[in-house]
């Protein structure tokens, strides 16, 4: 079975445990091994940059390191960790002074930075270490009768240089949700808007005033549920009135998990999956 | 030369009839043109009225700022042919500005922001010499903390896409906070770091969310993003204490002794009010409904977490 590091960043973590539970049932059902990267820490969610940017470097080279001592890639399913870590990969890759700097203290942990471990999110895992062929054979069961608009959320489109799939026209989350028997309504108002996750402790107001955009987009637009790969985005915009949900917790259903298995029962706004 | 055979699909707007509607245009062009030749060549040889700024067509100018295909850059930089979808190129004003005519918007609200923030450089006494025969000395090293952001050519490509917009129309704006966290840096600058901090602060910094499309959008490569995390590292470093202020401090503490956020205290911190309180009881409630254990409520520290703390210190010193 092919393996793959799960990176543990804070969507595992006391409100949110239950994604821990999502992403390895989602793991299982594509056939992949998980290996849970232990030793792991924050990428640094863009908050430690307001202490000290370089300890993000330094985070991130030592993240990658803990995947590449395990001889496996990292997969995690947060936009914000996936944008995070690869961009400190690309900033490594194309500074071999700072790769040099930052593994001569991380020897000290006995860890190198090597540059070998390529980074995962959900979309590119399955397009690219899955294969959507291989992802389609999965699917046991239709999600069918469901209207379900696509939300991406910033950190898998931007900044271009680790953006998984075409930033202007990016089809992979169509791609993904087409197979589970739902109807995918694209082009809707606001759906490239901001969930405004980031701005929760910050300017909580800002982001209320954000959430709610592409959900109201969606709705218009006839959709029954959004669906967002990042727990992040999910935890911004669940709550209000249009249902959203991990795109990770349909695919579980479709390959056969219970609703409530899939975590779908915990949401705020009520889900209703006919099966 | 190779001709090629598409659709430019240009977002119009008529101030008469205060209406934007989508027109499309059917072109057989040299396949090397830029967005902005391509836009000349329809006004020239189709349609006169359409109406568009530009002027150098170099990058330089900062005048042709439009959305293409859903991204905002310049027309004069950007190649059409890698921009054709499906056999449509999709042309519009950028989006958080209003549009005075077609692809031309009114920049007047942005600049004014701008001049809110002090854009300019007040001489410090202590480091300019008052006389005009001597010089200031900038050692390059000194320039080299804001040398990228002095390239910014007041395009407004980061302000067209920027999502703090779309929540709160008066937001300074990217390119204005980059401007704040130049003059913050530039040794010669006699304003007071924290009157700097405080025009950042009203409709900014707090409000930026964090998309990167300011980045994503700027065609000298100028990350708004991170100078706003700058501008925050700053504002925290000469005292400002609030939410988000307080917010980074416990994050970086609780990640130096656990490796992790502790998220389950997080709000309690941030928001130290009564409030705050209110969210970690009830999570602590919604957990043991749950049945999670005590000891999964937040983060613990993983094995060898020593080692780890003397990594994050020596990064701090030594990187
Ligand atoms: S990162 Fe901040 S400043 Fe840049 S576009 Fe997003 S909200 Fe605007
Ligand atoms: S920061 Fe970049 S995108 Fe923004 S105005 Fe300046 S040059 Fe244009
Ligand atoms: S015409 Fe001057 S920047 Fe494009």
């Amino acid at each position: 079975m092919k393996k793959i590091g799960i990176y543990p960043g804070c969507c595992f973590q006391g409100a949110d445990i239950h994604n821990y539970d999502i992403t390895t049932q989602f793991l299982e059902h594509m056939g992949v091994e998980g290996v849970l990267l232990d030793r792991a820490a924050c990428c640094g969610g863009g908050v430690i940059d307001e202490t000290n940017k370089k300890i993000v470097y330094g985070l991130n080279a030592r993240n990658i390191a803990l995947a590449e001592e395990k001889g496996v890639d990292l997969y995690t399913p947060c936009n914000t960790c996936y944008m995070i870590i690869a961009k400190t990969k690309l900033a490594l890759d194309s500074d071999p002074e700072l790769k040099k700097k930052i593994n001569e203290i991380l020897a000290e942990e006995g860890l190198e930075y090597k540059g070998t471990a390529k980074i995962y999110h959900t979309l590119n895992l399955i397009r690219d270490f899955v294969g959507l062929d291989e992802y389609k054979k999965k699917i046991k069961r239709q999600i069918s009768g469901v209207k379900v608009a696509p939300y991406y959320g910033c950190h898998v489109l931007a900044p271009n240089e680790v953006a998984i799939d075409d930033p202007e026209n990016p089809t992979i989350l169509k791609e993904v949700l087409e197979p589970l028997g739902v109807e995918v309504v694209e082009g809707y108002k606001d759906e490239d808007t901001c969930c405004g996750y980031h701005a929760r402790f910050t300017e909580p107001e800002q982001k209320e005033r954000l959430a709610i955009k592409p959900l109201d987009g969606a709705k218009e637009a006839g959709a029954d549920i959004v669906a967002t790969p990042c727990p992040l985005c999910h935890k911004a915009m669940d709550g209000y009135d249009e249902p959203i949900l991990q795109v990770t917790q349909l695919i579980n259903v479709a390959c056969g998990s219970t609703p409530e298995e899939a975590g779908i029962n915990l949401n705020k706004t009520e889900v209703k999956l006919s099966l | 030369m190779k001709k090629i055979k598409y659709t430019a699909r240009i977002k119009r707007y008529n101030p008469e009839e205060d209406r934007s509607y989508y027109q499309d245009f059917e072109v057989e062009v040299e396949d090397s043109l830029t967005v902005l030749e391509l836009l000349m060549y329809i006004k020239d040889k189709i349609d006169p009225t359409l109406t568009f700024r530009a002027f150098c067509r170099s990058a330089i100018c900062g005048s042709c700022a439009m959305i293409i295909n859903n991204r905002a850059g310049l027309a004069c930089k950007i190649q059409a042919k890698d921009k054709i979808k499906n056999g449509v190129i999709k042309i519009e004003p950028l989006k958080t500005l209003k549009p005075i005519r077609d692809l031309v918007v009114d920049q007047e609200p942005a600049f004014e922001k701008l001049k809110k923030i002090k854009p300019y450089l007040e001489p410090d006494p202590k480091v300019v010499p008052d006389n005009l025969k001597s010089e200031s000395l900038v050692l390059p090293e000194e320039f080299a903390r804001y040398d990228k952001q002095t390239d910014c050519i007041l395009c407004m490509a980061c302000y067209g896409q920027c999502n703090a917009l779309k929540g709160d129309s008066e937001y300074l704006g990217p390119f204005q906070l980059t401007k704040v966290f130049r003059f913050i840096m530039d040794t010669r600058d006699g304003v007071d770091v924290e009157e700097r901090i405080k025009l950042a602060e009203d409709h900014g910094i707090w409000e930026c969310v964090q998309c990167q499309m300011c980045f994503a959008a700027c065609p000298k490569g100028i990350s708004s993003c991170d100078d706003i995390l700058e501008l925050r590292r700053i504002a925290k470093d000469v005292g400002e204490e609030n939410i988000a202020t307080r917010r980074a401090k416990f994050w970086f503490a609780t990640v130096f002794e656990t490796g992790q956020i502790d998220k389950l205290h997080l709000p309690e911190v941030a928001f130290s009010d009564e409030k705050g309180k209110k969210i970690r009881e009830n999570m602590e409630k919604e957990f043991k409904q749950r049945g999670l254990r005590e000891d999964e409520f937040g983060p613990k520290p993983f094995e060898g977490i020593e080692k780890f703390r003397n990594f994050i210190k020596k990064i701090e010193k030594e990187l």
